[in-house]
């Protein structure tokens, strides 16, 4: 099991696996009652083209699903990213 | 219902008895199952928990009973007293 403390991710860059950065961690979406983290909340750089992700006023969204690795970058899967 | 994984941070946590245990500091992440594992609480009440080697102790988040203005975590008798990772 792989375990990381909340606050060691915070301004983490997220790049994909394709080697495309995409921005830096805001926040993380959980659910309370599961206890399941659900997405990235990111800022997104100004360069990235946000077209087809899912955005929430300045943030990004991505779904944790998309995620394939986390260490010095959270690396995200550009397929699933996108949804 | 989805929240923001910094919400919880700084709120306070009580057993379902009434007791104060202590404040979330940081919350422990499992990559692999994308769950939350543990809540990391610092700040102890010294009557519920020994604090003399460590700073905080890690609450299974199974032990969460419900989160709102307060954390609510299951009593288990027993449990605090000894400190340290339960």
């Amino acid at each position: 099991m792989k375990s990381i403390l909340a606050r060691s991710l915070s301004r983490k860059q997220i790049v994909t696996n394709d080697g495309k950065g995409i921005g830096s961690l805001r926040n993380l979406m959980v659910d309370f009652d599961t206890g399941l983290i659900t997405d990235l909340v990111l800022e997104p750089e100004e360069s990235f083209d946000t077209t087809g992700y899912t955005l929430d006023g300045e943030n990004m969204l991505i779904p944790f699903e998309a995620v394939r690795d986390i260490k010095d970058f959270i690396v995200v899967d550009r397929y699933l990213a996108r949804m | 219902m989805k929240n923001q994984i910094t919400d919880l941070i700084g709120l306070k946590i009580y057993s379902e008895n009434g007791m104060f245990i202590g404040e979330v500091e940081d919350v422990v992440l499992d990559i692999d199952s994308k769950r939350i594992d543990a809540l990391a609480a610092g700040k102890l009440n010294p009557e519920v928990v020994e604090v003399k080697t460590h700073k905080g102790v890690k609450i299974p988040y199974r032990l969460v009973k419900s989160i709102s203005d307060v954390i609510v975590i299951r009593h288990i008798p027993h449990m605090f007293n000894s400190g340290g990772e339960l």
